[in-house]
């Protein structure tokens, strides 16, 4: 049986290797090629070479715009996943509406990025309101915290649920032996249940990176890269 | 070292919010507060001794053990450790060590690591923590495996691991919970005795939970046999062997289980006790006379126990006239090795005799066929009376 299924190994793989390079390697490789292009749709594209690189890397707005991205990456990363962590923590607790909360918070992801924005900005704007200007009369530390405010709200209760089910999956009898061991909550914490649920940090923190840098609809419509392109992000910049 | 004193012990565990009150899942009584899990546990661990609290599942002996451990917390009662009352007092204070069945072993750490977990907690000198491993790791034979991560260990080595994060803190009270039963019967066999030399060379008070009546026959000084959250009898392992309390300890210590029949207990003219199980009559020894003339027990219905060690097979098929004969036929045989277990179908009971196939000269008894008639008798001395309303041992 082992034999036959090593002989034709290649007939059983090939379904999900077949899917996998429909799936992800062809359209990556696709966006790799129309990056050297000038195009309108993906079957209208011409070679251009380096040119869109040339153009980018020349353009002083990009620039400002990946560093902005990079600050705007660095702390909404931080803040999402200890943030996210932090409530996790609490929810995983054997305290009544747990499972109440966790949907709550969860529900600001079932919004549309565009819509969100929209709705952020009508909430600032009316805070704002004491000072008497919209967030985009304002400077670009205002439009920048902002955004970073925006997408807490939006993707904490994401990550919470992802760091749920990691702190969820470190045994009870791990903590009952670190207190044994005669370790304090915060040792516990930080000697048994971190290690512990590192898979789920490392994913939350790959999520959190790259939707940082393909931040595009929240931006659009929360301060439209206003003033004067300082708030622009590197998807918006493009 | 140290004693440990429990008393009038009570875990009641309150209504979740889904349970239903009055909804009953298991034979714990539920009151309004909740379920009590245990309740009116009291006894007094002596220091340096070896107590196995042992029963079945959902009996309340590991509920037990970590209301000792300070992870549980105690609803009623009082517990002392080295005479100083520690109710309130967090596990981290409470100077113990515990084995966990599923050893809870710091998966992210190699073994050294896990051993001189609690030491580098309390802020121990590097030197010193290192000795400590050292000689803990050498007194369960893991010196080898000290760089090693817990996944990359057999369950054994695991184990052992588990008890060294124990010994390396030297506590006043190590407490164990089924620590061997998620291991293979081989190894189980040998980590038992494992457990037994390194009780001799740490010395200190241990509290053992267990259902294997194996080690805790084996392993206790005094057991503690436990059924729906009640303690049914403390004692050693040969006296709950010899003089069970009640038909629960009698059935559950004693393997093959012992036997019962409903017989009636009388007085013979001389004022002797006998029991009558159908045309048979047994006289009871002198001690048991003796004790249940002292209770001045009336003749009554009773339960008859007899452990299938104590059964013997009459020679000549039953016609000896003997007056103590009971006559059936052979259900099935289990041949064990050196003894084999006989189902006999005699009176309407399944009756259980374990016979001897094996002496020092080799094999003694020729095989039992399947329809076999056969007689089987038991002396006085071995038969245990039990009170068919209460269930408890009438002698005592």
């Amino acid at each position: 049986m082992e034999k036959a299924l090593q002989r034709w190994f290649p007939v059983f793989v090939l379904p999900t290797l077949a899917a996998f390079i429909i799936g992800f390697i062809w359209p990556f490789c696709q966006g790799l090629y129309l990056s050297f292009c000038r195009f309108t749709t993906i079957n209208n594209a011409s070679w251009v070479g380096i040119d869109n690189y040339i153009n980018s890397f020349s353009d002083a707005s990009f620039g400002d715009s990946f560093w902005f991205t990079v600050a705007f990456a660095v702390v909404s990363t931080v803040l999402i996943n200890v943030l996210a962590f932090a409530v996790a923590l609490a929810l995983t607790r054997s305290i009544r509406g747990t499972n109440v909360f966790r949907t709550v918070f969860f529900m600001p992801n079932l919004i549309g990025g565009i819509v969100l924005g929209y709705i952020w900005q009508i909430l600032i704007n009316c805070l704002l309101s004491i000072v008497g200007q919209p967030l985009l009369n304002l400077n670009t530390p205002a439009g920048y915290w902002g955004m970073i405010i925006l997408m807490c709200w939006q993707q904490v209760g994401y990550m919470m649920i992802i760091y749920v089910a990691g702190l969820q999956n470190v045994p009870p009898e791990l903590v009952e032996a670190a207190q044994i061991d005669g370790a304090t909550s915060w040792q516990t914490l930080l000697w048994v249940k971190l290690p512990m649920v590192m898979p789920s940090i490392t994913i939350c923190l790959f999520l959190t990176i790259t939707n940082s840098f393909k931040l595009f609809d929240q931006n659009l419509s929360l301060t439209g890269g206003e003033p004067a392109h300082a708030t622009e992000m590197l998807a918006l910049n493009i | 070292m140290a004693s440990v004193t429990l008393k009038n012990i009570k875990k009641i565990y309150p209504h979740s919010g889904k349970q239903k009150k009055g909804e009953k899942k298991t034979n714990l009584q539920v009151t309004d507060k909740g379920v009590v899990a245990v309740q009116e546990f009291s006894l007094n661990i002596a220091d340096r001794e070896f107590i196995v609290l042992i029963g079945p599942s959902g009996c309340g002996k590991s509920t037990t053990l970590r209301m000792i451990a300070g992870l549980e917390e105690i609803s009623e009662g009082e517990l002392y450790i080295d005479g100083q009352l520690v109710n309130k007092v967090p596990p981290k204070d409470r100077d113990i060590a515990m084995v966990f069945q599923s050893y809870a072993l710091y998966p992210d750490k190699n073994v050294y690591d896990n051993l001189a977990f609690s030491l580098r907690l309390k802020k121990m000198p590097k030197e010193e923590i290192d000795r400590k491993v050292r000689e803990a790791a050498e007194i369960l034979d893991i010196t080898q495996y000290l760089d090693r991560k817990p996944k990359a260990l057999s369950g054994g080595q695991r184990q052992r691991v588990a008890i060294g994060r124990a010994i390396v803190r030297n506590p006043k009270v190590f407490l164990m919970d089924e620590p061997l039963s998620n291991l293979d019967a081989k190894l189980r066999n040998q980590m038992r005795a494992e457990i037994i030399k390194l009780r001799q060379r740490i010395d200190t008070t241990f509290v053992y939970v267990t259902h294997d009546q194996t080690e805790a026959m084996t392993l206790g000084d005094r057991l503690v046999i436990m059924r729906d959250g009640f303690i049914q009898q403390i004692g050693t392992p040969q006296e709950a062997f010899e003089h069970p309390a009640n038909r629960f300890v009698a059935g559950f210590i004693g393997s093959p289980q012992m036997n019962f029949f409903d017989a009636e207990l009388i007085q013979q003219k001389n004022g002797d006790y006998a029991v009558v199980l159908g045309d048979a009559t047994i006289v009871l020894s002198s001690g048991k006379q003796a004790r249940l003339s002292t209770k001045d027990v009336q003749p009554q219905s009773v339960i008859l126990g007899v452990r299938p060690e104590n059964i013997a097979l009459c020679e000549d098929g039953g016609n000896d006239g003997n007056q103590a004969r009971i006559c059936g036929t052979v259900d099935v045989c289990e041949r064990m090795g050196s003894a084999a277990h006989l189902h006999v179908k005699a009176g309407g009971y399944d009756v259980v005799i374990v016979v001897q196939t094996m002496d020092k000269n080799g094999p003694t008894q020729a095989d039992f066929a399947m329809g076999q008639s056969i007689a089987f008798t038991f002396s006085g001395s071995v038969a245990h009376v039990f009170s068919k309303e209460t269930e408890k041992n009438l002698e005592f």
